[in-house]
């Protein structure tokens, strides 16, 4: 059996629509956070999170270097 | 059973936590000492070429270098919770018809094709470069080159694992030459990128010593990572009761990487 036979019917097939939907939900909106974390982390530069200025580059400065996000 | 996405992702933030506070502390211990170097050789540099006042120094000083050796840590954690979000809604997609099954050797093999995409290959493209290098005029072209590279390795993973998957019916001779052209593919475009274009005036050992530790730091976080949520799904799997799935796993992981679609 690969992965796009058709999926066996088991247990899952009892989950409601709603809940898996909304389950998706809450992870796209978490996908979306940890993006922002992420590009906060490695990419600002005071441009876009107007509010944090350098500081947040400068605190995140050597996690950028070694992690090899580029820097200036 | 509901939908184990939930379930999932808090696997994810559990192992990215821990695994970015492994990556920074490993990187703390053995990264930081050659950061530090790097630092006052670029001060030492740039006050032999711009004399006296005008020298400048490596940053504005807003924070004290012992504030920025917290700041890596902290900077770990968070990119290993942010990290583990994504790697657990992937997980949750590739794997949404059985995810319940082989949880430890899925989560080694998903966590070294993440390394794989967005660390190694990323990092050799675009090596990671000490304090002191690094021109401010280039930075949003560096930038974008190097997310091109991360976004080129993650579709060039799924590329590859979807040519082996629709190859599944064929010989493996045909199918690992299949995967193997598109690996090449995919580094050849990655290689097509244009390189960085700033000067490395770095003493080379250090140069050399600072990437194999930024890549390390990489395999710790990766490491740690896989271990972890591997570690928590099989438990899970246990409180459910699932122990002929767990012993359907353990059988079926001998026959490796080629019968990974098969599983389950």
């Amino acid at each position: 059996m690969s992965l796009h036979s058709a999926p066996t019917t088991d247990t899952t097939a009892v989950t409601s629509a709603a809940t898996s939907t909304r389950d998706w939900l809450i992870a796209s909106a978490a996908a979306i956070v940890a993006l922002i974390a992420l590009y906060a982390v490695f990419m600002d530069h005071g441009t876009v999170i107007a509010a944090t200025g350098n500081y947040l580059h400068e605190f995140a400065h050597d996690g950028r270097h070694l992690f090899g996000a580029p820097c200036h | 059973m509901s939908n184990p996405v939930l379930a999932l992702l808090g696997r994810g933030l559990a192992a990215g936590g821990a695994a970015g506070l492994a990556a920074g502390l490993f990187s703390l211990l053995a990264a930081e000492p050659l950061m530090d170097r790097a630092i006052r050789d670029e001060e030492a540099r740039s006050a032999h070429s711009h004399e006296g006042a005008a020298a400048v120094q490596h940053h504005e000083e807003l924070f004290s270098r012992s504030t920025q050796h917290a700041g890596l840590v902290v900077t770990g954690i968070i990119a290993g919770l942010a990290l583990g979000v994504l790697f657990a809604i992937a997980y949750a997609l590739v794997h949404r018809r059985t995810p319940q099954a082989a949880p430890w050797r899925r989560a080694l093999v998903f966590s070294a094709a993440a390394f794989l995409a967005v660390s190694l290959l990323p990092g050799l493209r675009y090596p990671a470069n000490p304090p002191g290098v690094g021109d401010s005029g280039t930075v949003s072209d560096r930038q974008e080159l190097w997310l091109a590279s991360i976004v080129i390795g993650v579709l060039g993973m799924l590329l590859a694992w979807q040519v082996s998957v629709r190859l599944a019916e064929r010989p493996a001779p045909v199918r690992h030459t299949a995967v193997a052209l598109t690996v090449i593919a995919v580094l050849g475009a990655m290689f097509a990128l244009p390189g960085n274009p700033d000067d490395v005036p770095v003493d080379a050992t250090l140069l050399w010593n600072f990437r194999v530790l930024s890549l390390a730091s990489h395999a710790v976080l990766w490491g740690v990572f896989g271990a972890v949520f591997g570690a928590l799904g099989l438990r899970a799997a246990t409180v459910a009761g699932a122990f002929a799935t767990a012993v359907g796993n353990r059988s079926a992981g001998r026959n490796g990487w080629a019968q990974h679609h098969d599983v389950g």
